[in-house]
């Protein structure tokens, strides 16, 4: 990539992050790029793929514990499939939503780095 | 106000007795006898209520003693501490979360707890996806693993 390229690129994404006086919904520079890039390198994947790889508990492993009653079998593992999907995207961290300012993502987001920003002066004060 | 319309507040005690053993003097007898109920009277109930539960599973339950000294009580499920603890094999959670790991379980494990704990009345009117996240949440406070 040439300099200018870079610089370029630097300048759009520098753009993109000062405060916005229009309210036109506006893709990020860098989302836009990789979308340009990928759609052609690589296919969609198909529909029907399964969301989780593998789970590490194998079917039929006794879950220990969960047979609290008396008398209650033990309770085995299902296979994967019976699970249902939103179990596998639980480990992964909250997408918070772009509704454009004014909407509910941006509020998530302001209080989630107005709660951090005063965690780290509550550290510095320690120091 | 009269001293009596004062004194008319309903005491509430929380207690986590073993279920189907309760009546010791340590923890439950004192606590009770404090606010004037018969202990027998709660152990034998209680033990009645909790007879369909595995003996020595801690049973979180809730007293409600009226100013009569007539008490009612509702028993709730396991602590979910309690079930990722059997789940993982262990027997203490760590004692530095986040820093630690000492035990691991899989989604599976979380999914059954979860179905468990929406049991509750108070959780019931919860999405089980919701559950199940606050399970995952208790995971990382005992500093355990939790892999798909």
């Amino acid at each position: 990539m040439s300099f200018v390229h870079a610089f370029r690129q630097q300048l759009r994404l520098n753009a993109f992050w000062a405060p916005r006086r229009c309210l036109a919904t506006q893709s990020s520079p860098a989302a836009a790029q990789a979308k340009a890039d990928s759609g052609s390198a690589s296919s969609s994947p198909k529909s029907g793929e399964p969301a989780v790889a593998k789970s590490s508990c194998a079917e039929n492993t006794v879950l220990v514990g969960v047979n609290y009653l008396k008398g209650q079998p033990e309770v085995l593992a299902m296979p994967d499939e019976a699970y249902p999907p939103w179990l596998w995207t639980l480990l992964q961290p909250k997408e918070i939503p772009d509704d454009g300012p004014g909407g509910k993502g941006e509020k998530i987001r302001l209080r989630k780095a107005n709660r951090q920003r005063i965690r780290d002066q509550n550290f510095m004060k320690t120091q | 106000m009269s001293k009596a319309a004062l004194n008319a507040k309903a005491q509430i005690i929380r207690l986590l007795v073993p279920a189907g053993k309760a009546a010791p003097s340590p923890p439950v007898g004192p606590a009770l006898g404090a606010r004037g109920v018969k202990s027998m009277d709660f152990c034998k109930e209680f033990n009645a209520r909790t007879a369909h539960i595995e003996p020595g599973i801690p049973v979180p339950t809730l007293i409600t003693v009226q100013p009569d000294r007539s008490f009612s009580f509702v028993t709730k499920t396991p602590p979910t501490a309690y079930f990722l603890k059997k789940a993982a094999g262990i027997e203490k959670g760590t004692g530095r979360p986040g820093h630690e790991v000492v035990g691991t379980v899989s989604l599976k494990h979380i999914y059954e707890i979860a179905k468990i704990k929406a049991t509750d009345q108070h959780l019931k009117h919860l999405r089980l996806e919701a559950i199940a996240s606050t399970v995952v949440g208790t995971a990382k406070t005992l500093g355990i693993q939790v892999v798909p």
